[in-house]
């Protein structure tokens, strides 16, 4: 018996499935190629508002203040100290300096502060945190582990901006989640429906191949190979969808919305990444649905 | 070849269809089942080539016993017997090459091994000529032949045939007739079920008749002849 032979008997037929019923198998290769194009269309919005926030959150900045006493040698000290706890950055803001920002965020009111009768600022360190330690928890206790330090009098990350633009971020992602989960269901059920119809097209051949000696896998073969075939051709017109997407709607969009997203948006719509994981997840859907369909109604 | 012990088979709510069948079928036999509609030859066949399950007794086949056969074991005592049908159970849409080869896809076969065999199975059943037509462009007795062709193309040692000429007129009758004979005569074990006693008289084969779902004779040709033109 030649495992060549019956690869390739397999592709015959599950090629031959795809000429059989061309109506039906185009049902279910637009209904994956629609849920795989809006998945893509939005992983990309998704990558695009990872992006935003991650730039959001570079603007956060963890200010330790220090005591207005400390000699410059310790104040230096303190700054290597920080750098290493925090993995970022740490620039020293002189009292004076401080003034002078405040100053010029004030606007007009900013030459009231000229009659103070002295410079009510501390010195601080402005400390620019590492992406990956951005969360709220660790900023907290990167703050605790600060405050301690001595000649450190306070310390200031923007607890509240961080914590929502947290929440938005986890929010989204759940959302996106449960609607993919929806789409991915629904599809799953079309796919199998429509290769349940396939399959009863086929019954009398079926019941020829039970006869004269096929094992159930055997009969069972071709119509997941008809499966996975239908997943790869939706994933590929889903491809070719995102693609024509990017190149006709995509400039309008990067110039709408530039302001916010940066350089973010000028990415290509399909990145290899995004094609790789988009033709895995039609060839899972296909072999998914298929399997489904042959398990309830191929009872042979 | 083929034992039954105490078969029976019945269906829930139903009088039994084939009660207490002793029947021993030797190698190289050939056997008609007949007697009327109805009477439980096409359940008797079907037991055989596991489209059903006894409900009662033992049935071996080659040895093997396929009352308590696993379902995963079906496939392969199928592949040791081909079964003919009278409504053909041809594919229309393959050629009449591609439906006899169909068996031998199912098993694997190499398609140049595959090929060699149909042609020599169509040959044997007069069909080489026909080997790229379509199905139904062919006469009842030429569909037949194919079916026969895909039943024997993998050499089986058992032949089955439901109402094999059913269908067909006296003259394409006695076509397939002798074409069983001669299957028959190159070694394999034919069973015919027919309720067409002309074929009796005409073969002179050991008969076994059915009503009611019993045996109710087993005869040698030559006396189920007699009583015939009786």
């Amino acid at each position: 018996m030649s495992a060549l032979a019956k690869v390739s008997y397999f592709w015959r037929s599950a090629t031959g499935g795809l000429r059989h019923s061309p109506f039906v198998h185009f049902i279910a290769i637009t209904t994956i190629a629609i849920a795989l194009f809006a998945a893509g269309l939005a992983r990309t919005a998704g990558s695009a508002l990872d992006g935003l926030l991650a730039s959001l959150g570079g603007e956060v900045e963890v200010t330790v203040y220090l005591a207005p006493e400390l000699a410059e040698d310790q104040v230096e000290a303190l700054r290597t100290q920080l750098e290493t706890a925090s993995g970022g950055r740490a620039v020293l803001v002189k009292p004076e300096e401080a003034l002078e920002r405040l100053a010029r965020e004030l606007g007009d009111l900013g030459d009231a502060l000229s009659q103070l009768p002295e410079n009510p600022l501390p010195p601080s360190l402005e400390l620019s945190v590492a992406p990956e330690r951005r969360t709220p928890e660790l900023l907290e206790r990167l703050s605790l582990q600060l405050r301690a330090l001595p000649g450190v009098t306070g310390v200031d990350y923007g607890r509240e901006a961080v914590e929502r633009l947290t929440a938005i971020a986890r929010a989204l992602q759940f959302g996106g989640l449960v609607a993919f989960a929806v789409v991915l269901f629904a599809t799953i059920i079309i796919v199998s429906a429509t290769l349940q119809l396939a399959i009863y097209a086929r019954r009398e051949e079926i019941e020829i191949q039970k006869l004269v000696g096929a094992t159930d896998r055997f009969v069972k073969a071709p119509f997941l190979i008809e499966g996975l075939l239908q997943g790869l051709l939706g994933a590929a017109v889903a491809l070719g969808g995102l693609w024509a997407f990017g190149q006709l709607v995509g400039p309008t969009l990067t110039s709408l919305f530039s302001f916010l997203l940066g350089p973010t948006s000028s990415e290509p719509m399909v990145r290899a990444g995004l094609a790789l994981e988009l033709i895995f997840a039609g060839g899972l859907l296909g072999l998914v649905g298929s399997f489904i369909a042959v398990g309830r109604f191929l009872r042979v | 070849m083929i034992q039954m012990f105490h078969v029976y088979k019945a269906y829930p709510g139903d009088p039994p269809v084939l009660s207490d069948i002793n029947l021993h079928v030797e190698k190289g036999e050939f056997i008609f089942l007949t007697g009327p509609s109805g009477a439980g030859k096409t359940t008797l066949l079907k037991l055989l080539f596991c489209g059903e399950k006894a409900t009662k007794g033992q049935i071996l086949v080659g040895g093997r016993n396929i009352a308590r056969i696993r379902e995963s074991a079906i496939p392969y005592l199928r592949r040791n017997i081909g079964v003919v049908f009278q409504d053909f159970k041809l594919l229309p849409q393959r050629t009449v090459e591609d439906n006899v080869a169909f068996t031998l896809d199912v098993l694997g076969r190499p398609r140049a091994e595959a090929r060699e065999k149909v042609h020599r199975m169509l040959k044997l059943v007069g069909l080489e000529h026909k080997a790229s037509s379509y199905p139904l462009r062919l006469s009842g007795g030429e569909q037949q032949r194919v079916v026969i062709a895909r039943a024997l193309v993998n050499d089986p040692t058992i032949l089955l045939a439901d109402e094999p000429t059913g269908n067909l007129d006296p003259a394409l009758t006695v076509e397939i007739m002798d074409l069983l004979n001669q299957v028959n005569i190159r070694g394999t074990t034919v069973l015919v079920a027919t309720h067409d006693s002309t074929l009796l008289a005409r073969y002179q084969k050991r008969t076994v008749r059915l009503e009611r779902g019993f045996i109710v004779s087993d005869e040698d040709g030559v006396k189920a002849a007699r009583r015939m033109a009786v």
